[in-house]
């Protein structure tokens, strides 16, 4: 139990289909996060797409997706 | 191997480093200023500190032998054990720690649950940074006169003296700025051997062509998942479960000396974008520090030892010049990490220990000289013990190996205690206490357990997991916390909906 032995049967791309649907839900989950959340800190003056923390989060988990998806 | 230009980079390099650092002595004033930079600090600062301080040139050496004997997978510890746990910090636990004006990251379990776990928290980091201050610096001194040829004691002495005045007088702004430039100095060196190493073997293709001919062993050498038997250290189920469910978060949210630069972003935004520009940067942490040992496999095939990877692709790739920027990034890894062990220990002393147990209600400048004292104290205490180093080789392993398992309990309580309101303070203590021991019991009968040769991925997660039952058995048969108790502390749609409004 303690290795996992009970996953053995899971082959590798499986696998990384798993770890793919991570990043689908956590994406998910960050656009899920009110607007309002992710500017918090700046005059709503200053708030722009370019300051919006979603977008940068869904770019970063983008490039790690491409990353698994590659390898 | 150095030419008179590589020592005159790396000389400049270091002067450049305590001159700046010193710059910053000007805007400490109080405890504050020195602790968190005065609440004062860019999101781009602040990440780019966070990923200089995570790798050192220990890791430089260590991932790339690794990346020669076990392929593309080491990658995983910087792919996929960084992004989501820097997520989950930016946008669930940086916000409550910086709205709070927290400190440490025992503080917050100081106010969670109780002043035990603050302190067995606290006092757990303080050893292990202590400790692990002089092991880093004896290490790291070696595998310099390894490379250098530089004398040990002259690595100790000059790391001690520079890092040790910038953050005695510069707080932590020093130690974030100075990352700053350590951090650039780090990406030209370690680019400039990756460019020039693909150019030696013909390209990317050509380098997965040649090792795609090397011999079955090299089967799975750019297969970033790993099948659950491999012998390496890292199947795809202890990447997902230990290090992504529990080391990577752990890591993020409960270390002290990543958590506090965070603290000292100017806004909350700050604070939440330094985590996620931090976690761009740190995708091209493997390109640095993985590739070469890649590509080593064909320039320098059949090394007996697999850390022998990067100092032999430094000799045969890189031209006099680029020589002394690379070992300027090997310092910049050495500076970093030490200037970040000094002033979060510091940190934790004062705040966590020093105030509630010596001396309460003094005045804020009291608190800012123990501060810079401790630092003081702490580097001599590093430089004194380094040599003891080498009467015990592997201790530097040894001591990372052993904080690994200190990971599981400590998220486990962390979690459940911003997530859930009806954890107790004795459900947190009882789940650190048999956590740690579960790991500890794990690690001595590993050899029982476990099939694959280190298992530090699946301790994690079952102590962690353990830790997680124990917390909610016991907060449920303990008295729960009132309502005030918990104000502000515990996660609740609330705070989403409270912003909407302002």
């Amino acid at each position: 139990m303690f290795n996992f032995d009970w996953l053995s049967g899971v082959s590798q791309e499986t696998a990384k289909m798993i770890f793919l649907s991570l990043y689908a839900l956590i994406g998910l989950l960050v656009l899920l996060l009110p607007t309002e959340y992710v500017y918090q800190g700046i005059a709503k003056e200053d708030r722009h797409w370019w300051n919006n923390l979603k977008l940068w989060s869904i770019a970063v988990l983008c490039i790690l997706a491409s990353i698994y998806n590659h390898f | 191997m150095l030419a008179g230009i590589d020592y005159f980079i790396v000389i400049a390099y270091i002067i450049g480093m305590l001159l700046l650092g010193l710059y910053f002595k000007k805007f400490v004033n109080s405890s504050e200023d020195y602790f968190l930079g005065g609440k004062s600090l860019p999101f781009w600062a602040i990440g780019m500190s966070i990923v200089v301080s995570d790798i050192g040139a220990l890791d430089f050496v260590g991932v790339s032998g690794q990346a020669y004997r076990y392929g593309i997978s080491v990658g995983n510890f910087d792919w996929v054990g960084s992004v989501p746990a820097m997520l989950l910090a930016a946008f669930i636990f940086i916000p409550y720690f910086w709205r709070g004006g927290m400190y440490t990251i025992p503080e917050y379990l100081g106010r969670r649950y109780n002043q035990k776990v603050r302190t067995i928290a606290s006092v757990t980091w303080i050893l292990f940074f202590a400790l692990d201050l002089g092991v880093l610096f004896w290490a790291s001194a070696v595998l310099l006169n390894v490379l250098m040829g530089w004398p040990i004691w002259i690595s100790i002495v000059a790391t001690a003296g520079v890092v040790g005045l910038y953050t005695y007088f510069g707080g932590i702004t020093a130690v974030i700025m100075t990352d700053v430039v350590q951090f650039i100095i780090m990406f030209i060196g370690g680019f400039a051997l990756v460019f020039l190493s693909l150019y030696e073997v013909g390209g990317w293709d050509n380098m997965v062509d040649k090792i795609a001919t090397m011999g079955p062993e090299y089967r799975n050498h750019f297969d970033i998942i790993q099948p659950q038997d491999t012998k390496s250290p890292f199947p795809w189920t202890g990447i997902l479960f230990g290090l992504t469910f529990v080391m990577a978060n752990a890591y993020m949210i409960g270390n002290q000396s990543i958590v506090q630069r965070c603290l000292t972003a100017k806004n909350e935004w700050h604070a939440k974008a330094s985590m996620i520009f931090g976690s761009a940067l740190k995708m091209f942490i493997p390109i640095l520090v993985l590739f070469p040992g890649l590509m080593a496999v064909v320039v320098h095939p059949g090394l007996e030892d697999g850390d022998q990877a990067l100092p032999m692709m430094i000799k045969s790739i890189l031209p006099p010049g680029l020589v002394g920027l690379m070992f300027a990034a090997f310092f910049a890894g050495l500076m970093s990490s030490v200037d970040s062990l000094l002033n979060s220990t510091a940190t934790l002393f004062t705040k966590d220990i020093y105030e509630p147990f010596i001396k309460k209600g003094a005045d804020d400048k009291h608190y800012l000289k123990v501060g810079q004292i401790t630092t003081l104290v702490l580097l001599l205490i590093g430089v004194a013990t380094s040599p003891i180093s080498s009467d015990f080789p592997g201790i530097y392993v040894a001591i990372q190996t052993f904080m690994s398992y200190f990971q599981g309990p400590i998220f486990a309580i962390l979690l459940l205690g911003i997530f859930w309101k009806r954890t107790t303070e004795w459900g947190g203590l009882s789940a650190l206490v048999i956590g740690i021991g579960f790991a500890i019991y794990l690690n001595v009968f590993k050899e029982q357990f476990f099939t694959i040769e280190d298992p530090f991925l699946y301790i994690s997660w079952w102590s962690f997991l353990l830790g997680f039952i124990i917390n909610v058995v016991v907060s449920l048969l303990t008295k729960k916390h009132t309502e005030e108790q918990l104000k502000g502390l515990v996660f609740s749609s609330k705070i989403l909906v409270e912003n909407k409004k302002l």
